[in-house]
């Protein structure tokens, strides 16, 4: 029998896991091929692909622009930032930038941040001109980048030098690195702390972001990798890559309400409005969908290595 | 087909490499071991593709029959370590680390490495134009390489290894110093670099490519006509460039897959002549040594080359 505890705890989150009261969600999902130089677009509602988007080398990350009118997609070898309409799937403009691996618009929507993982390089862009402020010259392999929500300082994984590094965005100066874990990748900002995911290792670390101090490391999975919140902030996902799982857990107690067995190198999630959990599965070349309360998933083909994901489920396939 | 062999790699990614990278604690290059087992993949598949064809092939027209075939069994080594084996994995690598430095002093210096399909926008969802373009570039950059690797004395210490074998086959394709391996991804890494392409993203392409490149050293009398030699280098017009009057700095024909650059610098020799192969100043050891004996007599000649008024070699 379940602990009374837990059980509560399950109820409490479950609108934030996902409950069967609607069909499919409907609406297009973009899918970064990130070994296919291309984007794959799903019909969502049909889980299927119905077309691809070509790219020119090596698609990583996506993010929203501040307006949501239109996705960025970082082609990191290709050395541009490609700007597509999620509502009809169409390319608008390419925007040459150096080596996109990790981006993200501060929440003030000032600041535009690029890790270059290759180039071991982190770029400060104005937000509004597209115009390059500051390069902070990192080793090494900046990885993913959280703001704070104030928009002051933003954190960058350093991926080959086990640490985490904080930059503030009003001096433009670096604040400090610290070392967090092995080959530290996934960062994100939960109620005034860092979660920062190990993948060399097989926890998650809990960071104070003033000093990059680690107050407490989570055992999750070899090879922790990724970490997100779900849109409510009440759960946070953490992807192992070699124990192939999605980990939930509660936004507030971080202990763990589940753990999903997906194989094949989770990456990038996304949570779908009818609850269903995307991931992109690297190795695979497949995406899941996953329900959180059944604990199964569907999956969709897509191209190889697939890695980013965004959602847009108000766009009509 | 690419599913299928991308399923493959995957399963390699998933359950040898990742865990054994997680033990070494190398998992900042996952990626990097993706890479890899896709490499080693499509490496096994070319192999094996030009082994289905090739065999058929120097068992029906064969230039030249030897008595036994003992001297071939060192080229498979070489086969299997360049094309499935170590050395992709420590060029990875290696190459990985000298491209980030490289990479990033570029764009200090305000370079971006552009990429056709920013200068030719039309190029954008063309992939198969823009990887024939790309292989265009890649081919010329080749051509100086091979050219260049038998003008300098200490490089030709190095390549000589590849002209050694008396008795050359489709396996000598990737009889190479490791030395002269490293300096050919370098210059490969660095036009790759320049001009922003990633062979793996045409896989299928690039094993048409090293099919064509094995294809040419074949032992086998066929020519692809008047036209067709003028296209894509057939086994005989590689065989002058390793027949035994040709090695050294007097050569011919150093393409790899298009004559075209051999007809443009006035290299081109199509004479309809089948010689036989090898560099009688290499020694025994160079065409008959097991591997090891090979790479060590190779390096010692490098540094023969190298030294002051060292001979190094015969270089002619």
């Amino acid at each position: 029998m379940m602990p009374r505890p837990l059980a509560a705890l399950l109820l409490a989150v479950t609108p934030a896991l996902g409950t069967a009261q609607f069909a499919h969600a409907t609406g297009l999902a973009y899918v970064m091929n990130s070994g296919a130089a291309s984007i794959s677009v799903i019909d969502m509602g049909k889980r299927t692909e119905i077309r691809r988007i070509p790219v020119l080398r090596e698609p990583h990350h996506v993010v929203a622009s501040p307006d949501g009118k239109e996705i960025l997609v970082g082609d990191s070898a290709g050395n541009e930032l490609f700007a597509i309409d999620p509502m009809k799937g169409t390319l608008n403009r390419r925007i040459p930038v150096a080596n996109p691996y990790h981006l993200g618009f501060s929440p003030n929507n000032k600041f535009l941040v690029v890790n270059g993982l290759a180039r071991n390089q982190v770029d400060v862009y104005d937000a509004v001109r597209m115009q390059l402020l500051k390069r902070f010259p990192l080793k090494s392999m900046p990885s993913h980048l959280v703001y704070t929500p104030d928009s002051k300082r933003v954190f960058i994984t350093l991926q080959g030098t086990d640490q985490l590094a904080a930059i503030d965005l009003d001096k433009l100066e670096l604040l400090w690195v610290k070392p967090v874990g092995k080959a530290p990748a996934g960062v994100i900002w939960n109620n005034g702390r860092l979660l920062v995911a190990n993948m060399g290792g097989d926890d998650m670390a809990v960071v104070n972001p003033t000093d990059g101090s680690v107050e407490k490391r989570l055992k999750i999975g070899r090879g922790t990798h990724q970490v997100f919140s779900s849109p409510d902030g009440k759960v946070v996902y953490v992807n192992s890559r070699l124990d192939g799982a999605v980990t939930a857990l509660d936004a507030k107690t971080l202990s763990v309400i589940r753990t999903y067995k997906v194989p094949g190198g989770p990456d990038c999630l996304e949570v779908a409005p009818d609850g269903k959990i995307w991931i992109t599965r690297r190795w695979a070349e497949k995406v899941a969908v996953l329900d959180p309360v059944t604990g199964t998933y569907e999956t969709v083909d897509v191209g190889r290595s697939p890695h980013g994901i965004f959602l847009a489920p108000n766009a009509i396939p | 087909m690419i599913s299928f062999l991308d399923s493959i790699a995957g399963k390699i990614q998933e359950f040898v490499l990742v865990p054994l990278m997680y033990q070494l604690g190398l998992m900042q290059w996952e990626e990097l071991g993706f890479g890899w087992a896709l490499f080693a993949v499509y490496g096994a598949v070319q192999v094996a593709i030009t082994f289905a064809v090739c065999v058929p092939l120097e068992k029906w027209r064969p230039v030249e029959n030897w008595p036994d075939n003992k001297a071939v069994w060192v080229d498979v080594i070489y086969t299997c370590i360049s094309r499935v084996g170590i050395l992709p994995l420590i060029t990875f690598v290696l190459f990985w680390q000298v491209q980030t430095a490289l990479n990033g002093w570029l764009t200090d210096n305000g370079y971006v490495p552009p990429t056709l399909e920013r200068l030719f926008p039309s190029l954008l969802g063309q992939p198969v134009i823009t990887f024939i373009l790309y292989a265009i570039i890649l081919d010329l950059a080749e051509y100086w390489r091979h050219r260049l690797s038998h003008r300098y004395r200490w490089w030709w210490a190095l390549h000589s290894l590849h002209h050694a074998q008396r008795q050359m086959t489709f396996w000598s394709d990737d009889r190479n110093h490791l030395l002269d391996d490293i300096i050919a991804f370098f210059w490969f890494g660095l036009v790759a670099l320049l001009i922003g392409v990633s062979p793996m993203q045409f896989p299928l392409l690039v094993l048409v490519l090293r099919f064509l490149e094995s294809l040419s050293h074949a032992n086998v009398r066929l020519s692809f006509g008047w036209l067709g030699e003028r296209l894509l280098i057939s086994p005989r017009f590689h065989r002058l460039h390793h027949g035994v009057d040709a090695a050294g700095r007097r050569s011919c024909n150093y393409g790899a897959v298009l004559p075209w650059w051999d007809m443009i610098f006035r290299t081109a020799d199509f004479s309809p002549r089948y010689f036989p192969t090898g560099d009688p100043t290499g020694g025994e050891l160079m065409a008959t040594g097991t591997y090891w004996q090979q790479q060590r007599v190779g390096f010692g000649r490098f540094i023969g080359a190298l030294l002051p008024g060292g001979a190094g070699n015969a270089h002619r």
